[in-house]
């Protein structure tokens, strides 16, 4: 029975990358024209887009809260996003656990309480799915919400790292994810320093998951450090384009 | 009660989006006094159209189309399937578009929006009626094995034309679409072939080839509004002013499909000949613009 290799002996993983190295980072905002905020960002082969409706008002009566606002969150996989086509792209269990994950994340971060009696709606698409679309999807929803300008303690990024081959492995695509080792996606608001979303699974002893989570979190802060270089670009180019 | 007075008075106190939003109409109505609208088109002048093929990697063939704001993405993804008895040796397209919460604020999750399963319908009658695709080419075994080919449409922004983009999209996903290579194993099942090495086996398809794409058909949806003809609406436009025509022609000027659904504007048929008219044009522009994204794409 071959093992396959998903750390060659140089020290390469099976798409070239080191296993300390994240795939390539790309973001860009304001995509959707109709919606208050959005993003697409895509992590290696993932590609997400993020669109933020709000705050509006609440169309479900029965569920108003008037001391804070509602958030809402839908997480759908395009058909075509998978290798092979998906027949129920949302309603399906792993659809609607991702989407109560990123809505309790973001909802940690938003300062719901200055929008009382309304609604936000973070609404993702994944449209590429390459393994790490949880934190693709936690990423550009929060670009989106800096789009939409709704007020935030801290921007919240996320990685994914795990354990194959004696190596701990930062960012995994689809393939090292359905090797069977264990998969560790961390969620942090980065200024902070504190840890908002924390997921495992498959069996891992507790001194290497220290460095495992370890590791994400430093992928989550070069994560951050990307984001608020295209939030800066952006607002650049908005005062640009308001001649201040 | 004097309201247009009323309005009247208003317009000179009021700002210029306030106007916009409490009297839509007057707004526009001014604007089309002078043959212009609010983006600064003329009536029958369609938005900048941009098309990229090969949006989507995993897919066997995509494209992203973008008419104005409006952006459509479309992929094709194709499976192996044993064809029916009827036609066996005819393979399957089946269509199918979505509009998820992203595209527009009227969209709710678990309330779809009324405009999707209306446009995947007129998509799959225009398509499958035009002939674009020759379904024996669609083939592999005669009576055994044949491909499906699944048409996703996914509409990421919402603003307008939808039925248009969306055709527009199809269609590039189609010229952009390589039929993969199999073969046939041991038990008689058809396999994708992986490598060039794997010859052990006859391959059934000896490349990757393209579709061969007969007559493509091009649409151009306008708004009639008393004796006005405003081509590619945006969606304001479409909610102000309800009474729409969606013209399909084909690469030779033959019509393919008229669609007029009701609506509050009676037309006589010299508005439908202008529509006729102003979808010639833009058929045109399209075929130039669908020209160039495919000839981009092989400079290998």
């Amino acid at each position: 029975m071959s093992k396959t290799e998903y750390v060659s002996p140089e020290g390469l993983r099976l798409d070239g990358r080191r296993p300390m190295e994240m795939r390539q980072l790309r973001a860009e905002i304001g995509t959707v024209a109709k919606a208050n905020g959005s993003a697409v960002f895509e992590m290696g082969n993932t590609k997400v887009i993020a669109a933020v409706y709000g705050p509006r008002e609440v169309q479900n009566r029965s569920q108003l809260i008037n001391d804070h606002a509602l958030v809402r969150c839908e997480y759908s996989m395009a058909n075509f996003s998978t290798g092979d086509r998906m027949r129920k792209p949302k309603g399906d269990r792993r659809s609607t656990e991702i989407s109560l994950v990123i809505r309790q994340t973001m909802e940690a971060c938003i300062l719901t309480h200055l929008m009382p009696r309304s609604q936000i709606d973070i609404f993702v698409q994944v449209l590429q799915a390459d393994g790490g679309t949880r934190s693709a999807c936690i990423n550009a929803a929060t670009l989106a919400l800096a789009d939409a300008g709704i007020p935030m303690r801290d921007i919240v990024t996320s990685c994914s790292a795990g354990y194959l081959n004696s190596t701990p492995l930062l960012d995994l695509n689809y393939i090292e994810d359905s090797a069977g080792g264990p998969d560790v996606t961390v969620g942090i608001l980065p200024k902070l320093d504190k840890v908002t979303l924390l997921q495992m699974d498959a069996k891992l002893p507790v001194d290497i998951f220290e460095n495992v989570m370890g590791l994400a979190i430093e992928g989550c802060k070069a994560v951050a450090n990307y984001i608020r270089e295209v939030l800066l670009e952006n607002t650049k180019q908005l005062e640009f384009r308001r001649g201040l | 009660m004097g309201l247009p007075n009323a309005s009247g008075d208003l317009s000179t106190e009021v700002e210029v989006d306030a106007f916009r939003r409490l009297f839509p109409l007057r707004f526009f109505e001014k604007h089309l006094l002078e043959s212009i609208r609010p983006d600064a088109r003329p009536l029958g002048r369609a938005r900048d159209t941009t098309i990229a093929l090969g949006a989507v990697a995993s897919a066997n063939g995509s494209a992203l189309a973008k008419i104005g704001s409006t952006t459509m993405l479309a992929a094709i993804k194709m499976e192996v399937m044993a064809p029916s008895i009827e036609t066996p040796d005819e393979g399957c397209i089946a269509i199918d578009f979505h509009m998820p919460p992203i595209c527009s604020p009227i969209v709710r999750p678990g309330r779809p929006a009324e405009a999707a399963p209306v446009v995947a319908k007129q998509l799959s009658d225009t398509i499958l009626s035009s002939g674009m695709i020759n379904l024996k080419e669609l083939s592999l075994v005669s009576g055994k094995a044949a491909w499906m080919a699944y048409l996703d449409i996914y509409c990421l922004d919402a603003d307008g034309a939808l039925f248009d983009a969306a055709l527009l999209a199809a269609v590039a996903a189609f010229s952009h679409l390589e039929i993969p290579v199999v073969s046939l194993n041991d038990d008689g099942k058809i396999v994708l072939s992986e490598e060039q090495g794997l010859s052990d086996r006859e391959p059934v398809n000896k490349e990757k080839r393209k579709v061969n794409l007969g007559s493509i058909p091009f649409s151009l949806t306008c708004i009639l509004h008393k004796n006005y003809i405003l081509a590619d609406p945006t969606a304001e436009e479409e909610s102000i002013m309800e009474t729409s025509v969606t013209v399909v022609l084909d690469s030779s000027s033959q019509l393919l499909s008229l669609y007029k659904p009701g609506g509050a504007v009676l037309a006589y048929t010299s508005a439908i000949q202008d529509c006729i008219a102003l979808t010639r044009q833009r058929v045109k522009e399209l075929q130039k613009i669908l020209e160039e994204a495919i000839s981009g794409m092989e400079v290998d």
